[in-house]
């Protein structure tokens, strides 16, 4: 027996909701589509996560969110109004860490506020503002070479930040740091995501790392099939701080785990 | 109309270019191994490659006529000599752009090949040579112009009352021009834009290709051959064996864990190892000390071919000359920021705009491989009313020196940036996309430091092969029969002037001078701006995967 009431009523006490898809999906071309039929909501202050079997479309789906690249069909809202070109208001963070190698950690974090055309010193303020938040005071003036992998998709984050969005898309951001490092900055980035200090409402994560969803998502998203579709919404009902050691943590994982599975195998 | 002969002219030609091209990128490769590999053979090297780019093909005819007519002698000579020139219009900027690719190889790729013990063979193989590829793939466009646009030049030349020719397209309209049968030149200025177009067309996908697979994620889909046929696979298994066997073989010969001695992974090295990293070392201390041999004694030749009694003439000469030589350099920077000009703008569309790459970029390749002096004449003859009545004669003379000069060189920066801007990696694009960024922004942050060391080796070779147009265009006697393009000042002009009138002696001074500062512009310019794009302006190094 379950050890773990896992609730599906999933949106009944919640109505604001931030990003929202309808519809939506990409392929090469309308006979070989990657996914499809894709509807997912994120709401206020929630942290919400996409898991799926490596090459079902994740990343694409995430882009397809961001219209970093546009969707073949479907459409995107941000509080209710369609987007239709990428904005600062989503910002998405690399699986593979994007630092621009002739800038500074300060000048790259600084990239993402130079279309809001703010002078100077507002604009190294906010920069030096997120490069404390994510713990990089004092390397401001390094190039990224000359720093760890961490701390390089810790620039990023911090980048993704000053922009002040709305919405975080996280494409496996932890997945080429060592598991030291991604621990202590899973811990980081949920704490990121519901601090006050930061314009933040919600995040998606794509992952395909169980116990990672586990440990940070509200709800999570099962993605599988060929075309992908969601063919599962989970909500997790476990208290926070969250340990891998508690055996509703493993009920969780072990869902997923046979979620996925089955939908694998009955392709 | 030997519509047959042109065809097979034309063939012939381009089978010419086709192999000196392929000659140039082997030997391009191991030059510029060399060149990273040794300091010493670096600082001769750059300069070496800078001084023969910026030296007009018609400079080698000497060496030409000394070496291969006169010692091969007979058919072969003229062949030989042909190629030669043909290989000096298509090999220096394919030499740039595999040192500097091999300059910029990123260091934790490095260190890997560093770390598994790779022999010279591996390294390049795994490493240097892929890596080379978008930029040597780049050069290929420009190399490819630029033997067509010297064709008529290289495959039919005349020393003293002889002339040499070797069968091809170049020769056949030198004597259709001499014929006045411009019907046979029009047949073959067709062919030749078939040729182009198929070459240029075959290159284009070759690009795509090469940074979809060479490039650090680059947006470019690799393309698979799944839909070859049997005798693809066949012949690439064939030669996978011989790679496979030479690679057992090399491996021998130099990993520790295939050696007699072996003495573990990190063990010092065993005798044969030993030997061979100090006939590299050797090898390459000897070949910069040939190359320095080498430009010293063609100085003191061209110095000493002056007679003794007119060195005060030249000293006396040698502040107008300085002057001459800083009006040309003064036209080649404003070709050169012209031609920059376009591949900012027009090269960036085509870039990152597939439908327009596929109709713009032939014309571009078009208009760039077609030999400018066959068809100039017919350019000076439709404008020279319109330009005389209304701009003084030394503003029109200008005009066609610039567009001669312009049409020598723009696509080696255009062509290089064109692929610099493709190999960008996707996850910069996202970010450019994500934060909103304005046209300016992106050129000035990313796109121009991000295709740094392409730009260098564009600009590179721009500003060495504007000064071959600027020439044909700052003395040209008798453009259309009737009147002569002629500038007041201008150091090509002097130098034609007097070779037209056989004062060699005061072309060669003048040609000094200006190996000189050359020279001291290839160490300044090329070698530390690469060295600068090395430390600083590799963009395979911003994209980061613990």
């Amino acid at each position: 027996m379950t050890a773990v009431m896992i609730s599906d009523n999933l949106s009944g006490e919640r109505t604001k909701f931030e990003l929202e898809c309808r519809d939506l999906g990409y392929g090469y071309n309308k006979l070989k589509m990657v996914y499809d039929h894709v509807n997912l909501k994120t709401y206020e202050n929630e942290l919400v996560a996409i898991v799926g079997p490596t090459g079902c479309g994740k990343s694409t789906l995430i882009r397809n969110l961001g219209y970093l690249v546009a969707p073949t069909k479907g459409q995107v809202f941000l509080n209710g109004k369609e987007i239709k070109k990428p904005s600062a208001k989503i910002s998405l963070i690399h699986q593979s860490i994007a630092t621009f190698p002739w800038m500074t950690a300060l000048e790259n974090v600084k990239l993402s506020l130079i279309s809001k055309k703010i002078d100077h010193d507002e604009s190294d303020r906010i920069s030096r503002e997120m490069m404390e938040l994510v713990g990089l005071t004092g390397f401001e003036d390094y190039y990224p070479k000359e720093m760890s992998g961490g701390m390089r998709q810790k620039i990023a984050i911090a980048r993704a930040l000053a922009a002040s969005p709305e919405v975080l898309l996280m494409d496996e951001p932890f997945v080429h740091l060592d598991e030291l490092t991604a621990s202590s900055m899973r811990k980081e980035v949920y704490d990121l995501v519901f601090n006050p200090e930061t314009s933040l409402k919600s995040a998606i994560l794509v992952s395909h790392n169980l116990q990672e969803v586990v440990q940070l998502a509200d709800r999570i998203y099962v993605m599988n099939g060929t075309p992908a579709t969601l063919v599962d919404e989970i909500r997790v009902n476990i208290p926070r701080p969250r340990s891998q050691r508690d055996i509703v943590f493993f009920d969780y994982v072990d869902r997923l785990y046979k979620e996925l599975n089955t939908n694998t195998n009955s392709k | 109309m030997d519509v047959l002969i042109i065809a097979l002219a034309t063939a012939a030609t381009i089978g010419r270019i086709l192999v000196l091209i392929a000659l140039s990128v082997l030997s391009g490769w191991g030059l510029a191994y060399l060149a990273v590999k040794s300091r010493k053979f670096e600082n001769a090297y750059v300069p070496f490659v800078n001084v023969l780019e910026s030296i007009p093909v018609i400079a080698f005819l000497p060496i030409v006529l000394l070496v291969f007519i006169q010692g091969l002698g007979g058919f072969w000579g003229v062949e030989v000599a042909a190629d030669f020139l043909v290989f000096d219009a298509v090999s220096w900027n394919v030499w740039i752009g595999a040192y500097q690719a091999f300059k910029t190889v990123p260091e934790h790729l490095l260190d890997v090949t560093e770390n598994y013990d790779f022999s010279f063979g591996r390294k390049m193989w795994k490493l240097y040579i892929p890596h080379s590829i978008p930029r040597v793939t780049s050069n290929l466009f420009s190399s490819f112009a630029d033997a067509f646009f010297y064709i008529t030049v290289s495959e039919v030349f005349t020393v003293g009352v002889t002339t040499y020719q070797t069968f091809g397209i170049g020769t056949l309209i030198t004597n259709f021009v001499k014929q006045s049968n411009f019907i046979g030149v029009y047949y073959s200025l067709v062919f030749i834009a078939i040729g182009v177009a198929i070459v240029t067309g075959a290159l284009n996908i070759l690009s795509r290709r090469s940074v979809a697979k060479y490039g650090v994620d680059s947006t470019f889909e690799i393309k698979r051959h799944t839909h070859w046929s049997g005798r693809h696979f066949r012949a690439v298994d064939v030669f996978r064996l011989r790679t496979r066997y030479l690679s057992r073989y090399a491996r021998k010969l130099t990993h520790p864990a295939h050696r007699g001695g072996f003495e573990g992974e990190h063990g010092p090295p065993t005798p044969i190892i030993h030997i061979m990293k100090v006939a590299l070392k050797s090898l390459t201390f000897c070949m910069g000390i040939v190359l320095i041999i080498y430009l010293a004694y063609s100085s003191m030749l061209i110095a000493f071919a002056v007679p003794q009694k007119e060195w005060q003439a030249f000293l006396t000469s040698t502040p107008y000359l300085l002057y001459s030589m800083g009006a040309d350099y003064l036209r080649v920077i404003v070709v050169t920021l012209a031609a920059l000009a376009l591949a900012l703008t027009l090269g960036y569309l085509l870039a990152t705009h597939h439908k327009a790459s596929m109709t713009l970029a032939p014309i571009v390749q078009a208009v760039s491989a077609f030999p400018a002096p066959t068809y100039f004449p017919l350019v000076f003859i439709a404008t020279y009313p319109l330009f005389s009545a209304t701009l003084p004669p030394a503003y029109s003379t200008e005009i066609y020196v610039f567009t001669l000069g312009f049409l020598s060189c723009f696509y080696y920066v255009f062509f290089d940036f064109w692929i610099g801007v493709q190999a960008i990696p996707t996850q910069f694009w996202e970010v450019m996309r994500n934060y909103e960024l304005s046209w300016g922004t992106k050129m000035r942050r990313i796109i121009i430091p991000g295709t740094f060391p392409y730009l260098v080796t564009g600009i590179s070779s721009t500003i060495n092969s504007a000064w071959a147009g600027i020439e044909i265009g700052e003395f040209w006697p008798n453009i259309d029969g009737t009147h002569s393009l002629e500038v007041r000042d201008g150091m090509m002009k002097y130098i034609g002037l007097n070779m037209s009138t056989g004062n060699v002696a005061n072309a060669a001074w003048v040609s000094l001078l200006f190996a000189i500062v050359v020279a001291i512009y290839g160490i300044v310019f090329t070698r530390n701006l690469m060295d600068l794009a090395r430390k600083k302006y590799v963009v395979e190094e911003g994209v980061y995967a613990a």
